[in-house]
C-alpha cells in the first residue's frame, strides 16, 4: 500500500503542503513525475507485453478452441450435410452426458463415401480403427467435477444446442463460446423462471 | 521529450517480452488441465455415456448366497446392492458384501501368473508357460497313475462350477478334491445327518417365530446367512402382527445377536449342550405329551434343573421359565460360534435339535424347515474337508505322498493353528499350484501362482443354502470385464486339460454352465427352443426360482432317534490352575475368518460392538481388569498350551469374568497392504482338538493365562462415552432403563 | 401431539413461501441391530474417503453414517443399545446459523445443504451441529490405484479444507426426481427414492420419504407412538424421527 510517506520526496512535499494548506495549489503533477517518466514507460510497455501475451496464448494455445487429434469440421457434418446433433450425439435426450460418436460409428459412415476416403483426416480415423484405439478428443465445454449438469433436462426443456454450444454447424473446429461460470448458468436460470434453479443442491453434487 | 538511448531502448524491449511471455504463462497456468473425451472404440450394446446399468450376479464374500446388483457406469462397478427379486437377502446386504468392490479393485490383486525362483521371490511368467507347466507336471504324474498323489484343495465352491471340476479330475487324473472352509457349520451339518438323517441345513424360520432361542449363533453377524437372518429378525420384532418376538442368547461373551437379544444368559463356556438339555428335560416332564414322552424322560433323567443350574451357572428358575415359555411359544432354537465349537459341538446341536424336536417346531411355521430338493442334483466329486482330513493330508504331504496341491481361494494356512504344521507340511510337496486373487500366507507357499477372477469377472451359479424354503438358483456372470491377465478357476482348469490333449467340449466355464442349464431347463420340461429367452431373462433376474412345497411343513415328523443324545460337556485343553480364562475366538462380521482382512472399507469399519477398527484386542470383563489391574490399550501376553501372542486389551462390559475373547480375522502376514503386520490371530492359541463325530476343529475350547506386558498402545476406536449419562439419547423413556 | 405435529408446528414459521417436500427419515430402534450395512452402503454411494490408520488414531475418520453404542446395567446385566447417527436435516439447523460463507442453509425441500465449493472450512458448522455429525477433510485423501474407479461420479469427491456430511444422498433425490419429470409428474412418487443406508439395511430399519405427504410411509413410521427425537431439547428439529426401542418386559405396541 502507497502511504504518503514512501511517495518520491517531491510529491511527498507537495502533498503535505496541500494538505497543510487545505487549498488546492496549482502544481503540475506531470512536471513533478519528468524524473520518472522513462520507468513509467517502461512498466506501461510491460503491460502492454502482458496484454499481447494473453492475446497471444488465447490465439494460439487456447483451451477454448484446441488443436483435435483430427481435424474434424462441424461444418461439414451439421453444417453443410445437415446431420442432426443427435445423430452422432445420441444420448443428450436421456443422459447427463451427450456422448461422443464411437469410433465405430465414425467408421460405419465414412467407409460409404467415396469421396473423401482417401483424405488425411480420414487416413487419421482409419489409423485409429486399424489400431482398435479410441480418438482422444479434446474436451471443450468441461463444467467442474463439483457441478453437477445434465444434457437430457436442458434438451427435453427445448434448449437448442447452440444456444450453449453456439453456431457449431459455422466451425471447422469446435470452439467454446459460453463463459460455462456460475453466473452464465443462473442468469439463464432466472430468466427463464427454472424450477429450483437457483438452488445450489440443484447443480451441486 | 526525453530522448531514449540504446540502454533505454533495449530496457524497453526487454520489458515488453518479458511482459508477454509472463502474460502467456500466466494464461498457461490458471488454464484448468485438459480432459479428454475419450469414445468407445465398439461400444457395448447396452452402454449409454452417463447412465447407470445394473446387473445380478451372487454375491460370494461368504456362504450366504445372497443375490447382489451391480451399478455399472462406463464399464465400471460403482456400487454393489442387494439384488431386490432374489429371495435370500430381497435387495438387502451386508457391509462385507458391500466391500466387494474393494476387493475387485484392490491394489494387490494379483496380475500375472508367477513362479516362485526358489529365493522367496515370484517372477512373471507367460500364461501358456505357467499352464505348460502344470499340464506337464499332471501329464507326468498321469503317466506315472498316480492320481492318488495330486491333491486338489478348494475353498467352498456351490454350484455347477463342481461339476467342472469333477470332469477336470476325470481329464487329467486327480483323485481328490476337498473344499476347506473355517466357517462351514461342519458340526451341524453331521447332527442333522445322525438326527433327521439329511446332511443339509434346512429353513430356520426366524421371521415367523415368537421366541428365538439361540446357543452361541451369532444369527445377525455371521451365523449361516446373516442378510436373511436379519430380514427374519427384522420381521420378528417390528413385522409379526400377533405379538412382538422375544429372542434369547446364550453365550458367555455377547455378540451381535446377544446385544440385541431381549436376555442375555452368559452360560458357562462349553455347557451350552447342557443347559439345551436341562431345558428340555424340563419340557419332557412338564409339559411334553408325545408318544415317545417316556423315553425322553428317560434319556434326560440326570439333566434336572438343579444339576444344569450348578453345570451351566444359570438359575434353576430361569431355566425352568425359559422352558415353559418355549414350549408354550412358536419356538425355535437354533446354535452356532463358539457354542457349537467345542469337542462335543455335534453333541450340543443335537441337543438343541432336540428341544426343536419337543416343543413340535420340525416341519412348522416359524420353525425348523427341511428344503424340499432344489432339483438340480448333482454327484459331487468333492468331500469338504474338516480339520481332521487337514491334519491327515499335511501328514500325506509331510510324508512325501503327494506330488501336486492344486489350491484354489482357501487360506489354511491362517485358518489352521500354527501347531497343525500345515505349512511345513506344504514345503515337502514338489509342485504347490496356486489359482488365487491374492497373495496370502497359503498362496506364498506357492511354486506356481495363476492369479484367478475376481468373483464380479467370473460365470458361476449358485444354490443357497439354507435355502429359503423353495427351489432357488442363482447363476453368477461377469459385471465387468476383467481388470487384469487373470482367469477363472474353470477357464485354467479347460486349458490345462486341452493343454494335456484331452478333448474338451466346452470352450469357457460360461458356456458349460450355459450348457448344465440348458439341460436342467429341458429335464423341467422346457420346449429347448425358448432355452435362449429362458437363459437371457435367468440372466437378467440374476435368480430363477419354484414355488413348491416344502416336504416336510405339516407332514409328519419322523421320531427322533433319542439314542442319539450323548455326553455334551465339551473338554477343555489347559490345566484351569495354570491357565485360568477360557478362551473365547469369535468370526468378526467385518472379516468373517480373516478373508475381509484386505479390504480397506471392512478395515475401517468400527467393530459393531467395540468400535475398534485396524486391530485385534483382547476382551476382559471390567471385574477381571480392576483385579488384573489391566486398563484399555495395555498390551497383554495371551498364553495358552500351544503358544503366545500378545495383544492391546479393550474392557468389554459383557463378557464372563473367566473367559477373555479375541476376534479372528486381523494379524495377517501376507494379504496386501491393507491387511498385513496388523494385530493376531487367535486361532494360533487353539490347541488343536477336534470334535470326535465330525472331525471339525474345537476352535473353542482352549484354556489362557494372561500376563500384563507392561507395553500400553492407542487402541483406536471410535466410541467415546458409551453411557448415556441422563440424556435422551435412546427415548424419552430410556431413563428408568439407563 | 406425535412428533409429526412438532416438526409441522416448526415448519409454518418458515421462510419459504412454499415447501415442495420433507425430506425425512424414521429409525426403527427395535428393528436395527448395529449391523452396519449403512456405514459401509454410504461410504460407498459418496464417496467418503479411506483415511488410514494414522487419520483414525487423531479421530479424523469420515463416516457419515455411524452406529452409536450405549451401555445399560452392569455385568451380568449390561445391554447394549445401538444408534445409527447421521445428520438430522434439522429444520431449524444450528449449523445453518454458523456458517459465514452460506455454504450450508436450508433448501426448499426441507434439506440441510453442503455446497463444497462455496465451504471455506471454517469448522463452525461442526461446533455448533450438537449430534457431531459433521466431518472435515483434513487432508486431501487419496485412493490406491485401480481403487478410485469405484468413485461415483455422481457425487463430488471432497478435498482438503471442506466440511461435509450426509446429503440424504442428494443424487438420489436428483434423479427421482429427474424421472418424475420425464413422467411430467412435478412431483416423486412415495418410495421412488431410497437412500443408500435404508435400502441396504437388513432389518428394514431405516424408512425414507416426504413427512409433507401424510400418507407416506415414513409420516406413518413417525406417527407411531414410539417416535422421538434425539435431543428433542434443543430446538432443533430434527427430520429424523427414531422409534424407541421395545423392551422385552414391555407389552409390544
Ligand atoms: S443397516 Fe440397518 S440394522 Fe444395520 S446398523 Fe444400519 S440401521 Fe441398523
Ligand atoms: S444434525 Fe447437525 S449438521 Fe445436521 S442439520 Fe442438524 S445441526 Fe446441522
Ligand atoms: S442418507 Fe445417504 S448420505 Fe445420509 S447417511 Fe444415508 S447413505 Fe449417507
Amino acid at each position: 500500500m502507497l502511504s504518503v510517506h514512501n511517495r518520491p520526496p517531491k510529491i511527498q512535499a507537495i502533498a503535505k503542503q496541500e494538505f497543510r494548506e487545505g487549498v488546492r495549489v496549482n502544481v503540475s503533477v506531470l512536471e513533478a513525475l519528468k524524473p520518472l517518466r522513462k520507468s513509467a514507460l517502461l512498466g506501461i510497455i510491460g503491460i502492454v507485453g502482458i496484454v499481447v501475451g494473453l492475446k497471444i496464448n488465447a490465439a494460439y494455445s487456447t483451451h477454448l478452441k484446441p488443436v483435435q487429434p483430427i481435424e474434424f469440421s462441424h461444418r461439414i457434418h451439421a453444417g453443410e450435410n445437415q446431420i442432426e446433433c443427435l445423430y452422432c450425439h445420441s444420448s443428450a435426450d436421456r443422459s447427463p452426458s451427450a456422448g461422443v460418436p464411437s469410433v465405430a460409428k465414425c467408421v460405419g459412415c465414412h467407409e460409404r463415401i467415396a469421396t473423401v476416403r482417401d483424405s488425411a483426416e480420414i487416413a487419421k480415423l482409419n489409423a485409429y480403427w486399424q489400431a482398435q484405439e479410441p480418438i482422444p478428443w479434446i474436451k471443450v465445454h468441461d463444467v467442474p467435477d463439483f457441478v453437477h449438469f445434465t444434457h437430457k433436462r436442458h434438451v427435453l426443456a427445448g434448449l437448442e444446442c447452440q444456444q450453449c454450444h453456439g453456431p457449431v454447424e459455422t466451425m471447422d473446429r469446435i470452439e467454446r463460446v459460453a463463459d460455462l461460470t456460475m453466473p452464465w448458468c443462473t442468469d439463464c436460470h432466472t430468466l427463464n423462471q427454472t424450477d429450483n434453479g437457483l438452488d445450489c443442491y440443484t447443480c451441486h453434487k | 521529450m526525453t530522448s531514449i538511448n540504446r540502454r533505454d531502448f533495449f530496457k524497453f524491449v526487454g520489458a515488453g517480452g518479458a511482459g508477454a511471455g509472463a502474460g502467456y504463462l500466466y494464461a498457461e497456468l490458471v488454464k484448468r488441465p485438459q480432459e479428454l473425451l475419450v469414445p468407445q472404440v465398439v461400444p457395448p450394446e447396452d452402454y449409454s455415456p452417463g447412465l447407470a446399468t445394473w446387473y445380478n450376479t451372487v454375491c460370494n464374500q461368504c456362504s450366504g448366497g445372497c443375490g447382489i446388483s451391480v451399478r455399472i457406469r462406463e464399464g465400471e462397478a460403482k456400487k454393489i446392492e442387494g439384488n431386490p427379486v432374489h429371495p435370500v437377502n430381497q435387495g438387502r446386504l451386508c457391509a462385507l458384501g458391500q466391500s466387494g468392490l474393494n476387493a475387485l479393485y484392490n491394489p494387490d490383486r494379483l496380475k500375472t501368473p508367477l513362479r516362485n525362483n526358489n529365493e522367496g521371490r515370484f517372477q512373471g511368467i507367460e500364461w501358456e508357460e505357467a499352464i505348460d507347466e502344470l499340464a506337464q507336471k499332471l501329464n507326468e504324474s498321469r503317466a506315472r497313475r498316480q492320481s492318488d498323489r495330486v491333491q486338489l484343495l478348494t475353498g467352498n465352491i456351490r454350484g455347477h462350477v463342481n461339476g467342472l471340476i469333477g470332469h477336470f479330475m476325470e481329464w487329467v487324473g486327480v483323485a481328490s478334491h476337498m473344499q476347506y472352509d473355517f466357517t462351514r457349520p461342519a458340526n451341524l451339518y453331521e447332527a442333522n445327518q445322525l438326527t433327521f438323517g439329511q446332511s443339509m441345513l434346512p429353513y430356520y424360520d426366524i421371521r415367523n417365530t415368537h421366541y428365538l432361542l439361540s446357543f452361541g449363533a451369532d444369527y445377525l453377524g455371521t451365523w449361516l446367512s446373516p442378510v436373511h437372518n436379519s430380514l427374519g429378525y427384522g420381521h420378528l420384532r417390528q413385522g409379526q402382527t400377533e405379538k412382538r418376538g422375544t429372542c434369547i442368547q446364550v453365550e458367555p461373551r455377547m455378540s451381535l445377536s446377544g446385544a440385541n437379544a431381549d436376555e442375555w444368559l452368559p452360560a458357562v463356556p462349553g455347557s451350552e449342550g447342557s443347559l439345551a438339555l436341562g431345558i428340555a428335560n424340563v419340557i419332557a416332564n412338564g409339559h411334553y405329551t408325545g408318544a415317545d414322552q417316556a423315553e425322553w424322560a428317560n434319556a434326560l433323567t440326570t439333566y434336572t434343573p438343579s444339576n444344569i443350574a450348578r453345570l451351566t451357572g444359570i438359575s434353576e428358575v430361569d431355566i425352568e421359565r425359559i422352558a415353559e415359555e418355549f414350549f408354550t411359544n412358536a419356538s425355535l432354537a437354533i446354535a452356532g460360534g463358539a457354542a457349537t465349537a467345542g469337542t462335543e459341538g455335534v453333541a450340543t446341536h443335537i441337543a438343541v435339535n432336540a428341544l426343536n424336536y419337543l416343543a413340535g417346531n420340525i416341519g412348522q411355521k416359524g420353525g425348523v424347515i427341511f428344503n424340499s430338493d432344489p432339483g438340480f442334483a448333482q454327484t459331487s466329486t468333492f468331500e469338504h474337508a474338516n480339520y481332521q482330513q487337514m491334519i491327515t493330508l499335511a501328514e500325506k504331504m509331510k510324508n512325501n505322498e503327494v506330488d501336486i496341491l492344486i489350491l484354489h481361494d482357501t487360506n489354511p494356512i491362517f485358518s489352521m493353528p500354527s501347531s497343525s504344521n500345515f505349512q511345513e507340511a506344504m514345503e515337502n510337496v514338489p509342485l504347490v499350484v496356486a489359482l488365487s486373487g491374492f497373495m496370502d500366507e497359503t498362496t506364498a507357499m506357492a511354486d506356481l501362482i495363476l492369479p484367478t477372477d475376481n468373483y464380479l469377472e467370473s460365470w458361476g451359479d449358485d444354490v443357497p443354502e439354507p435355502a429359503v424354503g423353495f427351489s432357488v438358483a442363482s447363476i453368477s456372470q461377469p459385471v465387468v470385464s476383467r481388470l487384469y491377465d487373470t482367469r477363472s478357476l474353470g477357464d485354467i482348469l479347460i486349458d490345462t486339460a486341452r493343454m494335456m490333449g484331452t478333448e474338451v467340449s466346452w470352450d469357457s466355464t460360461e458356456a458349460y454352465i450355459q450348457d448344465v442349464w440348458s439341460r436342467i431347463y429341458a429335464q423341467q420340461g422346457g420346449d429347448p427352443s425358448g432355452f435362449d429367452n429362458f437363459w437371457r431373462s435367468a440372466l437378467e433376474a440374476g435368480v430363477w426360482g419354484q414355488e413348491t412345497a416344502s416336504t416336510n411343513q405339516g407332514s409328519t415328523v419322523k421320531p427322533f432317534p433319542v439314542n442319539q443324545l450323548s455326553d455334551v460337556s465339551n473338554k477343555l485343553e489347559g490345566d484351569e490352575s495354570e491357565y485360568p480364562f477360557v478362551l473365547h475366538p469369535y468370526l468378526t462380521l467385518t472379516f468373517l475368518d480373516g478373508r475381509g482382512a484386505n479390504l480397506p472399507w471392512q478395515q475401517e469399519l468400527p467393530d459393531p460392538l467395540t468400535s475398534v477398527v485396524y486391530n485385534s484386542w483382547v476382551e476382559l470383563n471390567p471385574g477381571t481388569a480392576v483385579e488384573l489391574g489391566v486398563k484399555e490399550g495395555d498390551v497383554l501376553e495371551v498364553t495358552s498350551p500351544s503358544g503366545t501372542i500378545r495383544a492391546p486389551a479393550f474392557i468389554y462390559e459383557a463378557i464372563r469374568p473367566d473367559v477373555v475373547a479375541m476376534p479372528i480375522g486381523q494379524g495377517h502376514e501376507q494379504y496386501g497392504r491393507y491387511a498385513e503386520q496388523r494385530g493376531v490371530n487367535p486361532i494360533d492359541l487353539v490347541v488343536p482338538n477336534f470334535d470326535q463325530r465330525s472331525g471339525a476343529l474345537a476352535w473353542a475350547g482352549t484354556r489362557v493365562k494372561i500376563l500384563k506386558t507392561g507395553e500400553r498402545v492407542l487402541l483406536i476406536k471410535t466410541d467415546g462415552i458409551t453411557r448415556t449419562l441422563g440424556r435422551q439419547i435412546l427415548g424419552p423413556s430410556e431413563a428408568e432403563h439407563g | 401431539m406425535s412428533v409429526l405435529d412438532t416438526i409441522r408446528k416448526y415448519r409454518e414459521a418458515g421462510y419459504y413461501k412454499e415447501f415442495d417436500y420433507h425430506w425425512g427419515m424414521t429409525v426403527d430402534l427395535d428393528r436395527c441391530t448395529g449391523c452396519e450395512a449403512c456405514v459401509v452402503a454410504c461410504q460407498a454411494e459418496n464417496n467418503l474417503p479411506i483415511v488410514g490408520e494414522s487419520s483414525f488414531a487423531q479421530r479424523r475418520e469420515i463416516k457419515w453414517m455411524r452406529i452409536e453404542r450405549y451401555w445399560e446395567g452392569e455385568y451380568p446385566n449390561a445391554k447394549l443399545n445401538f444408534i445409527p447417527m447421521f445428520c438430522q436435516q434439522c429444520d431449524e439447523a444450528p449449523c445453518e446459523t454458523a456458517c459465514p460463507v452460506f455454504a450450508t442453509y436450508h433448501n426448499q425441500d426441507g434439506l440441510n445443504t453442503q455446497i463444497y465449493n462455496r465451504c471455506i472450512g471454517t469448522r463452525t458448522c461442526a461446533v455448533y451441529c450438537p449430534y457431531e455429525v459433521r466431518y472435515f477433510n483434513w487432508f486431501t485423501y487419496t485412493w490406491d490405484e485401480p481403487l478410485e474407479r469405484q468413485l461415483n461420479p455422481d457425487v463430488s469427491v471432497r478435498e482438503k479444507g471442506v466440511m461435509e456430511k450426509c446429503t440424504f444422498c442428494i443424487q438420489r433425490i436428483r434423479q427421482a426426481k429427474d424421472l418424475a419429470k420425464d413422467d411430467d409428474r412435478r412431483k416423486v412418487r412415495d418410495g421412488e427414492v431410497t437412500p443408500a443406508c435404508a435400502q441396504s439395511c437388513p432389518t428394514e430399519a431405516l424408512v425414507f420419504g416426504d413427512l409433507n405427504d401424510p400418507e407416506s410411509r415414513v409420516s406413518k413410521m413417525a406417527n407411531d407412538p414410539r417416535g422421538y427425537q434425539v435431543l428433542e431439547e434443543q430446538n432443533t428439529s430434527p427430520s429424523v424421527v427414531y422409534l424407541q426401542k421395545v423392551h422385552g418386559d414391555e407389552e409390544a405396541i
